[in-house]
């Protein structure tokens, strides 16, 4: 970590923050059909009934649709991005990513998923154009019986 | 000598990126304003980082079927994927382990434009239930 990493984001890094959300039926249909996903075992009970799960199960990465916080609109940044990556850094426009994602069960209908949410680092690196700001957060997602359903690592890169 | 999946083609149009923004409630404009997009030097709005991961994921449940679970999936993007532009999603087993203990793969995915360039890469572990 460079000197340009401030005291300001110093203080945000590895503050948790926690809400939790219910899932439902429709929340895991309309997540397979926003990546494409047509298996009936995400929206077809009679089928899924004949599966090995005994009901309608999320795909892997369904976690996804809790990582960013449903702020009101002014607390975003203007371009809108998430507030999770809303850090005092000069840098403003994205430039790819990366993710490490764990899947420890599937999500059903009926599971209340708790979100804990981390900033766990910022760092730059000198790139082709100039400097990169990368931004690391990690989600982590839990069930209502406090057993671990996924985890997310994702990390974002910025440039001026 | 490595084992390939087969492969997943798709094509992420303005609705299904906008859908993506809307489920997972992703408000940064670049996934479907335009402008906002070329104003930070993209040709164009861009698919999100979490579908890109979705194609793979598709990619290893489609092999996998009902015989094992996509337990860890990791990607990197490595250039932006734009809408109406074909992926290609592809995957080999790089590693098995069958043990006593443990069954599982470690396969290595990657996804590449209409031009074969690459898009992202990244790994996907299936362990077997």
């Amino acid at each position: 970590m460079d000197n340009t990493i401030t005291k300001d984001i110093l203080a945000m890094i590895d503050v948790k923050k926690v809400w939790y959300y219910d899932v439902t039926k429709r929340d895991i249909k309309r997540f397979a059909q926003a990546i494409g996903e047509v298996n009936l075992i995400h929206f077809d009970e009679d089928f899924a009934k004949s599966t090995r799960y005994g009901t309608i199960i999320a795909p892997p990465l369904f976690c996804q649709i809790f990582t960013f916080d449903d702020v009101p609109p002014d607390q975003l940044p203007n371009d809108g991005s998430p507030i999770e990556i809303d850090v005092p850094i000069p840098a403003k426009r994205t430039v790819g990513g990366a993710s490490s994602y764990k899947i420890f069960q599937r999500v059903k209908a009926g599971d209340r998923i708790t979100v804990k949410s981390t900033l766990k680092d910022v760092f730059t690196k000198e790139g082709k154009s100039g400097k990169l700001y990368f931004v690391v957060v990690q989600t982590e997602f839990s069930n209502q019986n406090n057993e671990p359903v996924a985890e997310e690592t994702a990390t974002y890169i910025k440039r001026i | 000598m490595t084992t390939p999946i087969p492969e997943l083609v798709v094509c992420p149009d303005h609705k299904q990126i906008f859908m993506f923004s809307a489920v997972t409630w992703n408000r940064h404009l670049i996934h479907y304003h335009k402008d906002t997009a070329i104003s930070e030097g993209l040709l164009d709005i861009v698919v999100q980082r979490g579908l890109i991961g979705n194609f793979f994921a598709r990619l290893m449940t489609n092999w996998i079927g009902d015989y094992a679970e996509l337990s860890k999936l990791t990607w990197k993007v490595a250039r932006s994927a734009l809408p109406g532009k074909d992926i290609v999603c592809r995957g080999e087993i790089k590693q098995k382990v069958d043990s006593e203990r443990e069954k599982y793969l470690i396969c290595e995915v990657t996804a590449s434009n209409e031009n074969d360039e690459l898009i992202a890469s990244g790994e996907a572990t299936v362990v077997f239930t």
